[in-house]
């Protein structure tokens, strides 16, 4: 897990040339928010498993690491880090997206709403149906997450480049992890956007998520604009350097 | 071809012709040089892309029907991320024969142009 460094325009100042000489220096910008820890710090390990294999078992690699880490120094491990069965990075990430304030509790709760409403309204549906449908009918409230989440990253995306005075809207591939950004941030943003009064965001979202699901809905259909975007574009492509 | 001579091309005391150099700075060294000119490369998994593109205005830019041309695209463009990277790691270890420019400039700040005498 590497740590993200933070830049900004400006001066590099000494205190910033002394900390932190591994990282890769960019032109003309300072790192601002830095970890108070060395380069000597090792990250935390959170697997139980590593710990407990017989020492048999270990290659000539993992033993020499055992060894190292009992002398290294290892940085404190963040508070929503654990080696439980149930963390999923993918719903975590989200949860610090919704996450307003700084107020991850709020967040959370609002989460493990979304997807115990997801799940009922998956029971009820389950009930209500006859038994050819109850076998295609999809109840784990994680696995409509992920595939809804799926089916919203777009596959290309649009980046403004400046040509001639003018910015023209580009097509270019994605990568994963900005295709995975992307479409948490349609969904989340139109669940506090497009929504009637007083609805809670636990209601509105598991409503959006089973749309998504099931390929319908307005992110989805945020995703379709901005492919046809790129196809209309597709003649600008060659304005790409990269 | 041998450095071009100064000699007679400023206006000095000594000098009877009109200058041919009119110098705004004056002509001592700096410690930098001058940042490389990066080559504009071009653009990538074109061809993908434009499969993939005639695959959805086929299908009604449904994902499902496409699944190949894009799975297709992906690759092409992780491939050419991959190659980005390996080249850029290949220009900061060094260009053939000089140092890149930030390193040649740290080595000019240590040994800087002396234009005084002591």
């Amino acid at each position: 897990m590497a740590a993200r460094t933070v830049w900004a325009a400006g001066r590099c100042s000494e205190q910033a040339g002394a900390v932190n000489r591994a990282v890769r220096r960019l032109p003309g910008l300072t790192q601002v928010r830095w970890s108070r820890y060395g380069p000597e710090f090792r990250d935390p390990l959170t697997d139980k498993g590593h710990c407990r294999k017989p020492a048999a078992e270990l290659t000539e690699e993992e033993k020499y690491d055992q060894d190292l880490g009992k002398t290294q120094l290892i940085k404190a491990a963040p508070a929503a880090q654990t080696c439980s069965a149930f963390a999923d990075p993918v719903i975590s990430k989200s949860t610090n997206m919704m996450m307003k304030g700084g107020s991850k509790v709020l967040a959370r709760s609002l989460m493990a709403q979304t997807l115990e409403a997801v799940e009922r309204k998956q029971f009820e549906k389950y009930h209500a149906a006859s038994a050819e449908e109850q076998a295609t009918i999809e109840r784990n409230p994680y696995t409509i997450f992920h595939q809804a989440l799926k089916n919203c990253e777009p596959v290309i995306g649009l980046v403004p480049i400046l040509k001639g005075g003018h910015f023209y809207q580009v097509p270019v591939p994605l990568s994963d992890r900005r295709r995975r950004f992307l479409a948490m941030k349609w969904m989340i943003k139109d669940c506090r956007e497009n929504k009637p009064r007083r609805t809670l965001m636990p209601e509105k979202l598991s409503y959006e998520l089973l749309e998504a699901f099931a390929n319908k809905g307005p992110v989805i259909k945020r995703k379709h604009d901005m492919h046809k975007m790129a196809e209309a574009n597709r003649a600008l492509a060659h304005y790409r350097w990269w | 071809m041998a450095t071009p001579s100064l000699r007679g091309r400023l206006v000095r005391l000594g000098n009877p012709r009109k200058p041919v150099l009119k110098p705004n700075k004056p002509l001592i060294l700096a410690d930098r040089v001058g940042n490389r000119r990066r080559e504009k490369g071009e653009a990538t998994c074109i061809t993908e892309m434009s499969v993939m593109m005639a695959c959805w205005k086929q299908h009604e830019f449904r994902d499902e029907a496409c699944r190949k041309e894009i799975q297709d695209f992906f690759d092409c463009a992780s491939r050419a991320q991959e190659a980005r990277r390996m080249r850029s790691i290949q220009e900061s270890l060094g260009q053939s024969g000089s140092l890149p420019p930030h390193k040649m400039n740290k080595l000019l700040n240590k040994f800087p142009n002396k234009p005084h005498l002591s």
